[in-house]
């Protein structure tokens, strides 16, 4: 889902897709390329995402994925099971009362 | 992944430029990024492949091809173990279709495990069919069969035209749902309609005898068919897969039940006869009806019947058989030779399968360093027996489809077996997919046996000490005990099928010492069948009259006699007797015997000595008192210590007509030559005609010449009447005697010389890698002083201590396994000491010349050399 979600905004290529992750959660994501690739390629086969070679801005080839429109409608589905699954957790949470330690 | 994915996966073209594909990528981003910002890529690529769904294929196909280069670099060891197995398999597999065509290959119809087998028994007999009038109340009455088939296998004369010459073909009667009930389809036309069972004259032919008579297309249809003179007309065609539902005779037409009557030319109508229990019943269960409870009602009709027709049905109970139990009942004999054949080859594919296990034994020694390093660097132990295993599957499987050749070289030669009769007997041996799949799992099963005890003892290696050890491994003496093992199992198993092959030699060669007790020379013989053109009983007796008168006068010919049935011929005929004076066991009232009516010029003809008494003379007519003669077994058995001339015997029944006994024959053999003595009943033909019977003719020059005067004379007097069963007694004799016995000698022969063979080999094998293994202790001992002859003794002692280990435990295994062995060829003196004496001593000299050529290697070594090697 953070990969489709961080494609929403254009096409990348694989390495520009983890970069992009690690700057969004400002470093708290820390997911290394190696174990995001196979995900990648799981996701392109289920049609979500599509690659082909580009070249990059610094004027190498690379394989850039973008999002497919089955990918968007399943962003969308899966984003508003994370919205009403964050929600209910958010309920159950709530404001952390006074715990005494 | 969606299926479709997957399956393009599966295409090695398409995993391969994927794999390229990623390849090309990592490389553009580790341009872009540095390879160590990037992560593990291996294991990125390897989880990838994962995701394409084949990767337990991959390492399958890496392990496949891992054990073919393997294999290759000792293309020795691979020929040796495939070649052993496939001799076995092959043998096995042979042997196993000779069962299958014997005694086990199911019936060529619809589910043949729901079809069974409805009889009738008497205390007398087990193995009784039924008559009509039982089986149409057991059909109405019976509510456990979806359906009920009954039939009859008859001979009948057939002529494809009204112009072609009659010719004696086996025919089946049947009920009008025969082919429903087996679920066999006509492959053109029809199957009969109910209302075809009573007298319609309409037939279906086999594929065959169409393809026989009319040559393709659907023109046999509607054709007409002269069977026994009465013109039928055929309404379809069995399909070419349905040969009936006997083993050895498949009939070529069938026609209804209903025109028994007018087929035979009988004055009543056998179906109402309650008293002929001469019907084969097939019936079908109905779903979810066990043969228990089948058999539970058949008692309950059974008893019904009998109570409501005393004089037919008196003390016959019915009973449901399956396929394999009715063959069993009928032929127990064959199920005695199967039994041994199956068990002598099974013995031999354990020899080979040891031989394989030893080779891989020894080749695991030398191949413990790469399993030591293939182990250290992270294998699983799993993982390298599985390549193990791979490696033993795959000369496992070349061995079984070796297999399938030698099968075949062997199927053939068993196709030659045969049993001489006129319509032809069938013995269905054949490479079928019954017997691929037997050779299969053959094949599969040795693969356990001889594969994964080495690759278990492998895997263990311990490979610290292994790699230390620089590939040699230690060679103390009790690394090769379980190899000693197996080669002592091996002689003593080998010993155990050449005491068989012996024992069937020296039985063979006991028949062969064996009298015929009857003139085989210059005798020519014939059948034929006047009942079939309806001739009336007195028609048939004149007809017999005249051709023995004509043939009599015929140049060339010595003597003329009749017979119902010529002794060793196939179809023995029996007799029910009551011997006067005999006590009966309790519960039997007759007893059954051979018999045969013959006419005057019998026993001279056959030389058959009459040891008292007198022969049947032409004094002996139909108005004259009824006269018997029986054989001295016949004496013995019913009348012992008594004398038999002049005692009665009642033919048929207790009220039957009663003849005295004027002479006694001596006792021969009638159905085999290794055969029981058995009691034998001879009635004059005057006063006891036969609707067939057989002539016999002596000559005084070649027999076969008269073939064809002969021929000529049946014709002369009536065109129409088949002549079959044309030959010479001699030809006769050899194949029922010498050819079928001979073959299975020769059977058993070479299983024994295959079985010498691998233990031979297996002996040789593991002593050269002994003397292989002890090269530096023998180079010591040379280098001390130790003579060639010390040396060759050492390594011969060995060879010979395990022969002699093997031949011990093969002597009891033996003696264990004799009554098996005997069942195998009833009636021939199987334990003949000299065998006992020579294989063994045959099995040790062979040893010694297996271990004789290492231990020469050994003494011929140069003890410099030797000890430098290390």
């Amino acid at each position: 889902m953070l990969v489709l979600r961080t494609l929403l905004a254009g096409a990348l290529h694989g390495y520009g897709i983890a970069k992009n992750i690690r700057s969004a959660s400002n470093e708290a994501l820390d997911i290394e390329f190696g174990s995001l690739y196979p995900a990648l390629k799981r996701l392109e086969a289920k049609g979500w995402i599509a690659s082909a070679w580009e070249t990059s801005e610094h004027n190498r080839r690379a394989k850039f994925y973008k999002l497919t429109a089955a990918g968007r409608k399943r962003l969308v589905r899966e984003h508003s099971k994370w919205a009403d699954f964050v929600s209910a957790v958010g309920r159950i949470m709530g404001t952390l009362p006074e715990v005494k330690g | 992944m969606t299926i479709r994915n997957r399956i393009e996966y599966l295409w090695p073209a398409r995993r391969r430029r994927e794999e390229r594909e990623m390849r090309e990528e990592l490389g553009s981003l580790i341009a872009i990024a540095g390879s160590r910002e990037l992560g593990n890529l291996t294991l990125a690529m390897e989880n990838v492949r994962a995701t394409w769904g084949w990767t337990w294929l991959d390492s399958i196909l890496a392990d496949i091809r891992y054990s073919l280069r393997a294999l290759g670099r000792q293309p020795a060891f691979a020929a040796v173990a495939v070649l052993s197995l496939a001799l076995a398999i092959g043998a096995n597999s042979a042997i196993f279709s000779f069962a299958d065509a014997l005694l086990l290959r199911p019936l060529p119809v619809k589910t043949p495990a729901a079809l069974f087998d409805v009889g009738s028994t008497t205390p007398d007999n087990s193995l009784e069919g039924m008559s009509f009038p039982d089986y149409r109340d057991l059909r109405d009455k019976s509510r456990s069969f979806s359906g009920l088939a009954a039939y009859r296998i008859t001979t009948l004369a057939a002529a494809a035209s009204p112009a072609a010459p009659a010719q004696i073909r086996f025919a089946a009667l049947v009920s009008d749902n025969f082919f429903a009930v087996a679920g066999v389809t006509p492959s053109a036309g029809r199957a009969f309609l109910p209302d075809e069972a009573s007298a319609q004259p309409v037939a279906m032919v086999s594929y065959d005898f169409r393809q026989q008579n009319y040559a393709g297309g659907h023109s046999a249809i509607g054709s007409r068919l002269r069977l026994n003179g009465i013109v039928f007309t055929i309404v379809g065609v069995a399909p070419a897969s349905f040969t009936g539902l006997d083993r050895f005779v498949r009939p070529s037409i069938f026609v209804p039940l209903g025109m028994a009557q007018r087929l035979d030319g009988e004055p009543a109508d056998p179906l109402e006869d309650r008293g002929r229990h001469n019907l084969v019943v097939k019936g079908r269960l109905s779903a979810g009806v066990s043969q228990e409870s089948a058999q539970a009602e058949l008692a309950i009709i059974g008893a019904a019947l009998e109570r409501e027709y005393v004089k037919t049905n008196r003390n016959r109970h019915m009973a449901i058989r399956t396929e394999l139990q009715r063959r069993i009942l009928q032929t127990p004999q064959l199920l005695a030779l199967v039994k041994m054949l199956m068990g002598l080859v099974a013995l031999i594919l354990i020899i080979a399968c040891s031989n394989v296990a030893n080779l891989l034994l020894a080749r695991s020694r030398a191949r413990s360093r790469e399993i030591a390093i293939r182990l250290s660097i992270g294998a699983g132990r799993r993982r390298v027996v599985r390549q193990l295993m791979t490696e033993s599957l795959i000369v496992a499987m070349a061995g079984g489809a070796a297999g399938l050749f030698v099968a075949y070289g062997g199927i053939l030669l068993l196709q030659t077996l045969s049993v001489p009769s006129d319509p032809p007997n069938v013995l269905g041996v054949q490479l079928d997919w019954r017997v691929v799949r037997f050779s299969l799992l053959a094949a599969l099963g040795s693969c356990l046996f001889f594969g994964l005890p080495p690759a278990w003892q492998t895997a263990r290696t311990d490979f610290v000490s292994a790699l230390k050890a620089g590939g040699e491994g230690t060679s103390g003496r009790g690394r090769t005990f379980g190899r000693d093992v197996l080669v002592a199992g091996q002689i003593a198993l080998a010993m155990v099928v050449l005491i068989a092959a012996g024992m069937f030699l020296a039985g063979f060669r006991n028949m062969l010492a064996m009298p015929p007790e009857f003139r085989t020379d210059h005798l020519i013989t014939l059948d034929t069948a006047p009942a079939v053109l309806h001739y009336s009983p007195e028609q048939t007796k004149a007809f017999y009259r005249r051709l023995v008168d004509r043939v009599r006068t015929m140049p060339g010919v010595a003597g003329v006699a009749m017979t119902e049935a010529l002794p060793l011929s196939p179809a023995q005929t029996v007799v029910t007797v009551v011997p006067e004076g005999y006590q009966f066991p309790k519960g039997r009232e007759t007893e059954v015997a051979f018999g045969a009516a013959v006419d005057a010029g019998y026993f001279s003809a056959l030389n058959v000595e009459i040891k008292r008494g007198r022969a049947f003379t032409d004094h002996d007519r139909a108005q004259s008192r009824r006269v018997a003669i029986v054989n001295q077994q016949f004496a013995k058995t019913f009348w012992p210590d008594q004398d038999p001339i002049g005692k009665r015997i009642r033919l048929g029944s207790a009220d039957g007509p009663a003849a005295e006994v004027v002479g006694v024959a001596k006792t021969g053999h009638y159905l085999a030559v290794n055969e029981t003595p058995s009691p034998f009943v001879y009635v004059p033909y005057e006063q006891n005609p036969r609707s067939r019977m057989t002539l016999v003719v002596q000559s005084a020059g070649d027999a076969g010449a008269l073939a064809k005067p002969l021929r000529d004379a049946v014709r002369s007097i009536d065109g129409n009447v088949p002549v079959f069963n044309l030959r010479t007694v001699a030809t006769l004799y050899e194949s029922r005697v010498t050819d079928t016995w001979l073959q299975f000698f020769q059977m058993v022969g070479t299983m024994g010389f295959i079985g010498l063979a691998l233990a031979t080999a297996g002996l040789y094998g593991l002593v050269a890698y002994t003397v292989s293994r002890r090269v530096k202790e023998f180079g010591i001992r040379v280098a001390v002083g130790a003579s060639r002859r010390d040396v060759v003794w050492l390594v011969e002692r060995r060879g010979l201590i395990l022969s002699g280990v093997g031949i011990a435990i093969g002597g009891a295994l033996t003696a264990a396994a004799e009554p098996i062995l005997a069942a195998g060829f009833p009636g021939l003196g199987v334990s003949s000491p000299v065998v006992y004496v020579l294989v063994p001593l045959a099995l040790l000299m062979v040893s010694a010349v297996a271990s004789y050529v290492p231990a020469r290697r050994a003494a011929g070594l140069d003890p410099l050399r030797a000890l430098r090697n290390e």
